[in-house]
């Protein structure tokens, strides 16, 4: 019982001891620096808020403390470089995460009436959103207006877990191939070719698709109408396929070269190395790749909006893959146009729920590619 | 094949074979028979589905136990030679004939057509065979292994490199008639350009002349075009670079020389890998929320600039980070031994060092956003057919009013049509287009392949740009 408190009070102290130090350092700062320097910093800090603020209330005015900004930047770059470059740097970083917090705030704002309005009570407690989830119609303009994310979800699930099925064993043996068994000159042709896959404009995958995959494919299953996540699903994972490949193959060959040595000095094939040495020592980076993967697979847009039939429905069975209705992103693609109000909103639904899935599979694989550079000590 | 198998378990052939043929051989011998037992139950013998299932399980298990139990010599080569024997037996005598359906029954209807089974059936028993074929060759055992495995492998990357070429020569062959239609070489065809240098106007006219390129769409046009377009997108990737470089150069240098290895960089490392994979359409939903409505509450070219720039941003911020991580401390100590100050260490030692990292990751960066339309659809987007007047003249468009907020630049604020918006809204335009472009068809293929050739026009500048710094720098 008395570890909690003790945890606490140690994390407490800890936070304590964290925050001293940034008030010393703080202190230092002050201190060390010129007091015109240390105005210039004042005037170009106080000068970005404002502009931020201006800019966040829609303010034609933003245009002074910008002007300010950049006065106090011209005077300080010339009369105390050192420290502009630093306060600079740091603008810059911290506006790094800026962007990200503003797009959590902006799409989650957004989404707030339609998760209103579609709220449900289960055993009379009301729970905001709740119908988006249980109920399956998606329905804009004849009563009753619903807005159903089950048939995105299925869709997007569907085209991710077929994307995968292609991305994934063909990219880790790509990886196996670039790292491990190619010829330096082989390497040469491969690696760029992987690379220049990934630059294929989404769209161009789309319109092949659209012109060849998709008709072939409904007179060859005999389907009404064109659009299947089948062919949807391969293409997508072509086009997770490049990211696959290369992180894949960094974790692959940041496997130290001793282990692999060692294990063909006693006596076993390539392949023995690969499967039993390479393989499971990169494992956790292997995964992370294919996470990657699917996290690309997920949010990819054009290809699907295109080559899907557009209408928001559940397959008929449930594993149907050969028709294709609409993923979470392609509802985003294709509505903006004439939606408005609650509709507008919704698609900014589909977009948090795109936006956290996708956050989480990213910080997930972080986690293990971390874990793995533990395992290998430090520094990789 | 089946036949060396069985010869090298009498002891005719000459092979070192393991005491089993192990698991994997024996799911993959299992599954296909699995399949052919269980679609035979179905529909030759007129089982049910559950039936079916039973059965086709059934012979799987029985094959895999067959596979996983026999020396290896028998295990992978009898199960998988006997497939192609009963795959080619059954193609060949016209059970699974050309006008074989077999229809799957279910509300949205779909079957199983000859002409989609019997190819995809000979592939994989192509495979198959290929994969035991070349594990006999290696003399069984784990040597055998390591040879059916590389050949595997071998395909797999030759097939992807295949498809890149399969896909690029495709698009150019559809796209190259559109391209040209038109177009005329030689000596004074062009358009005329002028250029004036300190009061001199000099013109010079362009020996070739490629309408498509050339010219927007017009309704008094010989041959339209997609001028604006590729304008918009140029336009585009100076703007989003412009917002970006300075933006993760900025950031990265912070990371890697001021800040301590710590929590706060530890959170900025995890935002920009999650703006890294968060998807473009999301992007294009916050440009919509966010800077639409402060640059005047129309779609815009500025705002499809920032929203690309957001996109490019972390992909810079990554490679510039790796660029000076991997700049050797010496390099630093040196200079610090000199006495100059850390930011003149930066400028001089460091960021000269870290530049060909951060050029190539700028250029595929590039690459990879000219390309982008779902962000742009959200905050950008034109028409389909954009006249050529509505060419975006950006430079030309500054202008400076009495009122805040003073600078104001009407073609920055205007929506603008990029190449991959405009392939996107032509393709969903449908059959309606007749009316403005003689062949429509060609007309997309060619808007096609000139945004690939743009897209890929930086790639290949990219990676060009990284063997010759490499180049460079083994050499000295």
């Amino acid at each position: 019982m008395s570890f909690i408190p003790d945890f606490v009070r140690g994390s407490r102290s800890g936070l304590r001891e964290a925050v001293d130090h940034r008030a010393r350092r703080a202190r230092d700062f002050v201190d060390e620096t010129e007091p015109e320097a240390l105005a210039v910093v004042t005037i170009v800090s106080l000068s970005l808020i404002a502009a931020l603020v201006g800019f966040l209330l829609v303010s034609a005015l933003t245009v002074v403390p910008i002007s300010a900004f950049l006065v106090a930047v011209t005077y300080g770059w010339i009369r105390h470089q050192e420290v502009t470059a630093r306060i600079l740097t740091l603008t810059t970083t911290v506006s790094t995460l800026l962007i990200l917090g503003l797009i959590i705030v902006f799409i989650f704002i957004e989404s707030v009436p339609v998760i209103r309005y579609e709220s449900a009570t289960v055993f009379g407690v009301t729970v905001p959103g709740l119908r988006m989830f249980v109920e399956t119609r998606w329905d804009a303009v004849s009563d009753p207006v619903r807005f159903s994310m089950v048939p995105m979800i299925h869709g997007t699930v569907m085209v991710t877990l077929i994307a995968t099925a292609v991305a994934a064993p063909l990219g880790v043996s790509a990886a196996l191939f670039l790292s491990e068994i190619a010829p330096p000159s082989v390497r040469e042709i491969v690696k760029p070719g992987v690379e220049i896959l990934a630059g294929i404009p989404s769209i161009v995958y789309g319109f092949i698709g659209f012109t060849i995959l998709s008709p072939w494919a409904s007179s060859q299953f005999r389907l009404t109408g064109q659009g299947t996540y089948l062919f949807v699903g391969v293409v997508v994972g072509l086009m997770a396929l490049p990211t696959v490949v290369s992180v894949a193959e960094d974790a692959l060959s940041s496997v130290p070269e001793s282990i692999k040595s060692g294990s063909l000095a006693v006596g076993t094939t390539d392949w023995q190395t690969m499967t039993s040495i390479t393989l499971p020592a990169a494992f956790s980076g292997v995964s992370a790749a294919v996470l990657l993967g699917v996290g690309r697979a997920i949010g990819e847009t054009m290809a699907a909006t295109v080559m899907l039939k557009g209408v928001p429905r559940l397959t008929d069975p449930l594993y149907n893959a050969f028709y294709g209705q609409e993923t979470l992103t392609s509802i985003i693609a294709r509505n903006y146009g004439d939606a408005d109000g609650l509709q507008m909103d919704a698609l900014f639904v589909a977009g948090v729920i795109l936006f956290v899935t996708v956050l989480f599979i990213s910080i997930g694989s972080q986690y293990v590619e971390w874990r793995m550079k533990r395992q290998f000590g430090g520094e990789v | 094949m089946a036949t060396f198998g069985v010869g090298s378990r009498l002891g005719y052939v000459d092979t070192n074979p393991d005491r089993s043929a192990g698991l994997v051989a024996a799911v993959a011998a299992g599954i296909p028979w699995a399949v052919i037992c269980g679609g035979a139950a179905s529909e030759l013998l007129g089982f049910g589905t559950v039936l079916a299932i039973v059965a086709g399980l059934l012979t799987g298990c029985l094959v895999s136990a067959a596979t996983a139990f026999s020396r290896e010599d028998i295990g992978s080569t009898v199960p998988l030679g006997a497939l192609s024997i009963v795959t080619g037996l059954v193609f060949l005598t016209s059970v699974l004939g050309p006008e074989w359906v077999w229809s799957l029954g279910w509300e949205q209807p779909a079957s199983l057509t000859a002409e989609f089974v019997i190819p995809i059936g000979t592939l994989l028993n192509a495979m198959f065979a290929g994969w035991a074929a070349s594990k006999a060759y290696g003399g069984f055992g784990a040597r055998g292994r390591h040879v059916g495995a590389y050949v595997l492998v071998y395909l797999n990357a030759l097939s992807i490199v295949a498809f890149l070429f399969v896909l690029v020569a495709f698009t150019v062959v559809r796209g190259v008639p559109g391209l040209l239609n038109g177009a005329e070489f030689g000596l004074g065809v062009g358009p005329a350009t002028t250029i004036e240098l300190a009061g001199f106007g000099f013109t010079f006219v362009w020996p070739f002349s490629v309408p498509f390129v050339m010219n927007g769409v017009a309704l008094l046009n010989d041959f339209q075009g997609v001028l604006p377009a590729i304008v918009g997108t140029i336009w585009l990737v100076v703007g989003a670079v412009l917002f970006a470089v300075p933006l993760g150069i900025g950031a990265a240098i912070f990371l890697t020389e001021y800040a301590e290895q710590g929590p706060f960089t530890q959170a900025v490392e995890i935002a920009t890998n999650g703006l890294w994979s968060t998807p473009s359409i999301v992007f294009g939903l916050f440009g919509f929320a966010f800077l639409i409505p402060r640059f005047g509450n129309s779609k815009s070219l500025l705002a499809g600039m920032l929203t690309l720039g957001f996109m490019l941003l972390p992909l810079v911020l990554i490679t510039s980070r790796e660029a000076m991580i991997s700049v050797p401390d010496e390099y630093r100590d040196a200079s610090a031994a000199l006495g100059v100050s850390k930011w003149q260490t930066i400028r001089s030692v460091v960021l000269p060092a870290a530049l060909p990292g951060v050029v190539t990751g700028v250029i595929l960066g590039v690459g990879r956003i000219a390309g982008e339309t779902a962000p742009i659809l959200l905050t950008m987007a034109g028409g389909t057919f954009v006249p050529g007047s509505q060419t975006a003249d950006v430079i030309g468009g500054f202008g400076f009013v009495a009122s805040p907020p003073f600078v104001t630049n009407p073609e920055l604020l205007q929506a603008t049509s990029a190449l991959p918006y405009q392939l996107f809204a032509l393709i969903t335009a449908g059959v309606g287009l007749g009316d403005n472009v003689a062949n429509p068809d060609e007309f997309r293929w060619a808007t096609a392949l000139v945004l690939l050739v743009v897209v890929l026009s930086f790639y290949a500048v990219g990676i060009a740009t990284r063997y010759y710094f490499r180049r460079k720098l083994s050499y000295e």
